[in-house]
């Protein structure tokens, strides 16, 4: 403990050199924390707003036939968690539903809705439905209807009003809208319809799938498809694009906190040395009268364990203030800082600090009293 | 007395081929314990060297110093640091304090590096040391707080607070005025006299080695003179 006792006097005895280095490394990790955080949240969003309110995996019946059963629901999920040997974490809801086109026709005009219909409690797992109703009552009774916030505006139409839709078997529905939706995309948002189960049959279209971890479904989906025997389609698979570019913003995030890692870690390692070659005199003798290599070494290990450390507190506070800023900032999504990538950083932190002071730890554990005593 | 120390035919070459600059040519002879002994020399004579040599500080091109029976030239770093820190004191012509701690701290740090917390014994020594060396109510003071002598009667006491058997000081009144100076020699002797403590005191200065119970003169890397001096007072 010599060493950390002469290893926090050293530091003591420079204090601006020493404040200086901890703010540099505060500006890095709180910079890293700050750049991560703002990644992840926006992808997050993003992943959000595409598939928070939308299945991730949808159970299409196989090639030859057009209906699925309902109790297919809960087999997939016995089914995913049998596979995956863990319960409850894949799935988080499967739903069977009915898709059906339909037209709502409005003076000249007239437009294909697609209607979803299923079980109120199974759409609003889907679709979230009851957190994204922006006038009316999330409510699916017999001859209710849910529709989009660009349907409404579109075609005037608000809560309470009938609307008349023509059925592809040629029959005419008359809905009472209970109430509208807005899922933050502009196609669903004037097209998609939803309704109660019409039918007390247990012939489905499709069933409809979300998980707890999204990007889970490009394994999910296959396994289902395999044991179920039926199609399984990813939400990865159509939205390809968007992923591209998520990954290659994740690469440049990734090369900011790198490239902000070197700058910390060259900061600490010269600081270091300037302060291995301030402290030869000092260190030379210690070794004269007796301090072990090792020892010696170790004074500029904690040295850099004491920066590094006081240099990630600094940097995780400020982290902090600058996340808790950017919540006043004008735009439409907030930072969530994630403690897992808060911890990684400031592990990272002090392992590059420690990392830097190897050079000057092993200088200084190599140096020869006699070189100082020698030169006075 | 047993032989404390015991240097024989020790060789230090600097260099090699037509560069090597031999600074000590077979330089052999003994020490026993509780001497009071000097070596002179002119500058560049090779005393330092040995000085460098017995104080485990370097390591000899030939020969062998042996330190309280035990050769060191069969010891490593790490071994020639632990004989260094139990049966070595340093004195220096600079003090070589440590500035960033205080006197108390200072004195103490040979204990420490042994890994020694400072026991109620090793107390009641540094304030004894403190008193021998004049320096009551200072162990609180940065180091950099003393004066010049002050500071080198630090690293005098630092150099006797693990009670070395043999204290080795290299022109250690070199930077002190004359005042100061007498003081120190003082200082050794009687820690000589009431510690039994060995002393090695390497200077250029004859009035000084006049001062001390053997004379070691060295010349040229050779030993030309070991005289018991008959002068002292």
């Amino acid at each position: 403990m010599l060493s950390l006792k002469i290893a926090a006097r050293f530091l003591k005895s420079s204090p601006g050199q020493s404040a200086l280095i901890i703010a540099g490394i505060a500006v890095g990790i709180a910079t890293q924390i700050f750049v991560g955080s703002l990644i992840t949240s926006l992808q997050a969003d993003l992943v959000d707003s595409t598939v928070g309110s939308s299945p991730h995996i949808t159970l299409l019946p196989p090639d030859g036939e057009t209906t699925l059963q309902g109790s297919l629901a809960d087999e997939a999920v016995t089914a995913e968690e049998a596979l995956s040997g863990a319960a409850g974490t894949g799935i988080t809801a499967a739903v069977p539903v009915r898709t059906l086109s339909a037209i709502y026709a409005s003076g000249e005009d007239s437009v294909p809705l697609r209607i979803t219909s299923a079980d109120a409690d199974g759409l609003d797992a889907i679709y979230k439905l009851s957190e994204k109703l922006v006038s009316g009552t999330y409510r699916l009774d017999e001859g209710e209807a849910l529709v989009g916030v660009g349907f409404a505006d579109e075609y005037d139409v608000s809560a309470g009003d009938d609307v008349t839709l023509l059925l592809p078997d040629g029959r005419v529905a008359e809905l009472t809208v209970s109430g509208i939706f807005d899922l933050g995309q502009a196609a669903a948002n004037t097209s998609f319809a939803f309704v109660d189960e019409a039918s007390a049959d247990d012939e489905y279209t499709a069933i409809q799938i979300q998980l707890a971890d999204v990007f889970a479904s490009s394994e999910i989906a296959p396994r289902l498809a395999d044991e179920l025997d039926v199609e399984a389609v990813d939400w990865q698979e159509e939205n390809a694009e968007l992923l591209s570019g998520l990954a290659a913003q994740s690469g440049s995030s990734i090369m900011i906190q790198v490239f902000v890692l070197v700058a910390v870690a060259l900061g600490i390692a010269s600081t270091l040395a300037i302060s291995a070659v301030q402290k030869t005199r000092q260190i030379g003798i210690l070794k004269a009268i007796g301090m072990g290599d090792g020892a010696a070494g170790r004074i500029f290990l904690w040295q850099a364990a004491l920066l590094g450390a006081g240099g990630t507190l600094g940097g995780i506070a400020l982290g902090y203030g600058l996340i808790w800023g950017f919540s006043f900032a004008p735009v439409p999504f907030s930072i969530r800082p994630e403690p897992t990538f808060i911890a990684i950083s400031a592990t990272i932190g002090i392992a590059v600090a420690l990392l830097s002071s190897v050079i000057p730890a092993r200088a200084t554990s190599r140096l020869d009293p006699i070189e100082v005593i020698q030169n006075g | 007395m047993a032989d404390l120390l015991v240097v024989d035919a020790i060789e230090k070459v600097y260099g090699e081929g037509e560069a090597a600059t031999r600074a000590l040519k077979g330089v052999s002879f003994t020490v026993a314990e509780g001497e009071f002994a000097s070596i002179v020399g002119q500058s560049g004579s090779g005393k330092s060297t040995l000085l460098n040599l017995i104080g485990l500080l370097d390591t000899p091109t030939s020969g062998r110093v042996t330190l309280t029976g035990e050769d060191t030239t069969a010891l490593g770093r790490k071994g020639r640091a632990r004989l260094r820190n139990e049966t070595l004191g340093f004195v220096f012509q600079f003090h070589y304090l440590l500035p960033e701690f205080s006197v108390w701290e200072n004195l103490t740090m040979p204990a420490q590096i042994a890994g020694r917390s400072v026991s109620e014994a090793e107390r009641e020594r540094a304030l004894e040391t403190l008193a021998l060396l004049g320096l009551e109510g200072l162990e609180r003071k940065n180091a950099n707080q003393l004066s010049g002598g002050q500071k080198q009667r630090v690293a005098i006491g630092r150099a006797l607070m693990n009670r070395p058997r043999l204290i080795l000081a290299d022109e250690p009144t070199g930077n002190l005025d004359t005042t100061n100076t007498e003081a120190v020699y003082e200082l050794f002797r009687r820690i000589n006299a009431e510690l039994g403590t060995t002393f090695l005191i390497v200077t250029h200065d004859r009035a000084v080695a006049q001062q001390t119970d053997r004379i070691l003169e060295v010349r040229d890397g050779e030993l030309v003179q070991d005289v018991r001096n008959d002068y002292v007072g």
